[in-house]
């Protein structure tokens, strides 16, 4: 079905320390375009390390990261111009608590893409109503809810028009009743064949939405495979004890 | 008490109240921009810059402002009283004021900080859209708190001649020979000076707030 994808991400024997501890040990994948790529495991697995590596926000210790075949360095100029075209959706939201919900959007497009102000109203005025928030769009995010707060994160890294995107547990600070809101979008962007990588707990959204689920422990992905095979067949002990767990 | 030297002396009140306020005005805006540059280098990634700014802000709030000020007046020679107050007293308030802008940076969250970076803004737009407007806003209180402190003790600068509030009280009481009376003056012209600055602070303060 999605067999001619072209590769988006590459990641080559990505190696992440904190000191003594070694979180990542040579982690290799490749994320294609339109694919959705669920990364699931215990707490410390390096599931979200691994998500923050790939955007250097915990630059690697060691390996390499290749974007659309570029090598990416820690040049500010090539870093910055990738990070421009890969969106990231944090646990935490991280709205811009002195912008309003509108100005959070339009910000990167217009000092960016040095879009003028008009035009990014339009880009932002347009997702907003794609979300439901059309009404909020002056209000200060202190003002919205956990799951409106997220779904204006995931706009405005949207509005970049990114090549792909970073969810980092996007629904493990919400409120029971928003985690849904939240999916919802997140599984319509996958049905646009928007490129996601996706660390989550949500096993549901993993088993019905991912075209790949990855499963790491200890620093290293012990399997990967369709939600098919990782959710009904899984085959490693580590991956069996860890889904019996939780599902 | 008698306070009839007013009618005569008014204009020593007017005078040094407003030489006061032009050293305070003056030393306010050069010891924010003193201490902005301090705050930067102390939180930039070279470590000579942190050395730098760590060692001038550890001596100057080690030191009393008194034998700063001596220092200036004395140390440079042929400059006027009051560039020589201005000098010193931007000197001692640009480091307590680095800390405080410091402070209030660290005070921003991390997230904040990965937002920015992961929309692929620079360093330099992260602080002017992002960092810099919410730290300014966790630092008002503290910030509006040095500046009362910054009028309170311009005070010490009558002691090299300039002719300030509190030197032109001192010369009404030699004048008069009532040692008393222009000191009450003198404290209630401060205390307007301050009660009015810490109401304005107070209104800003309640304006920022809107985001919350």
């Amino acid at each position: 079905m999605k067999g001619d994808y072209k590769q988006v991400i590459k990641l080559n024997n990505i190696h992440k320390k904190f000191g003594d501890l070694h979180v990542l040990k040579g982690i290799d994948e490749e994320i294609n375009k339109g694919e959705v790529l669920a990364i699931i495991g215990p707490s410390g697995s390096g599931k979200s390390t691994l998500l923050r590596c790939i955007n250097f926000l915990e630059p690697p210790c060691d390996g390499d990261v290749h974007f659309e075949g570029k090598l990416i360095t820690k040049d500010s100029k090539i870093l910055n111009s990738y990070r421009q075209q890969i969106g990231m959706v944090f646990q935490q939201f991280n709205l811009f608590p002195n912008k309003t919900v509108l100005e959070n959007i339009t910000m990167a497009p217009i000092l960016l893409k040095k879009y003028s102000t008009e035009e990014a109203n339009e880009i932002g005025l347009a997702l907003l109503e794609r979300i439901g928030l059309s009404d909020k769009k002056n209000e200060f995010p202190s003002k919205l809810s956990g799951g409106q707060k997220q779904r204006v994160a995931i706009a405005r890294a949207l509005a970049m028009r990114p090549k792909a995107m970073l969810f980092d547990e996007p629904t493990s600070a919400l409120d029971p009743e928003m985690v849904g809101e939240v999916l919802e979008l997140m599984k319509s962007l996958a049905n646009e064949d928007v490129t996601m990588i996706v660390v989550t707990h949500e096993m549901g959204f993993a088993r019905e939405v991912a075209d790949r689920v990855l499963f790491m422990d200890e620093g290293a992905v012990v399997e990967s495979g369709s939600p098919k095979e990782i959710f009904t067949c899984a085959s490693h002990p580590r991956t069996i004890d860890f889904l019996s767990k939780i599902l | 008490m008698d306070f009839g030297f007013l009618v005569d002396y008014y204009k020593f009140f007017i005078s040094g109240t407003s030489n006061t306020l032009m050293l305070s005005f003056i030393t306010v805006i050069l010891g924010l921009i003193g201490g902005i540059v301090l705050s930067i280098m102390k939180l930039s990634k070279f470590k000579i810059l942190q050395n730098i700014s760590g060692a001038y802000i550890a001596f100057i709030r080690g030191t009393p402002l008194l034998v700063q000020l001596y220092i200036v007046y004395y140390g440079l020679k042929d400059i006027p009283m009051f560039v020589a107050g201005v000098i010193a007293m931007s000197i001692n308030s640009s480091a307590y004021i680095a800390e405080i802008i410091r402070a209030g940076i660290m005070a921003v969250d991390k997230g904040q900080f990965e937002a920015t970076k992961s929309l692929g803004m620079t360093g330099a737009m992260a602080y002017k859209e992002v960092i810099l407007p919410q730290a300014f806003k966790n630092i008002l209180p503290a910030l509006g708190n040095e500046f009362i402190v910054l009028i309170k003790e311009s005070a010490i600068v009558s002691v090299i001649g300039l002719h300030d509030l509190m030197y032109n009280v001192d010369t009404i009481r030699g004048i008069t020979y009532k040692p008393f009376e222009p000191l009450l003056v003198a404290a209630l012209i401060y205390f307007i000076l301050t009660a009015v600055l810490s109401k304005g602070f107070g209104v800003i303060e309640r304006r920022l707030q809107a985001s919350d």
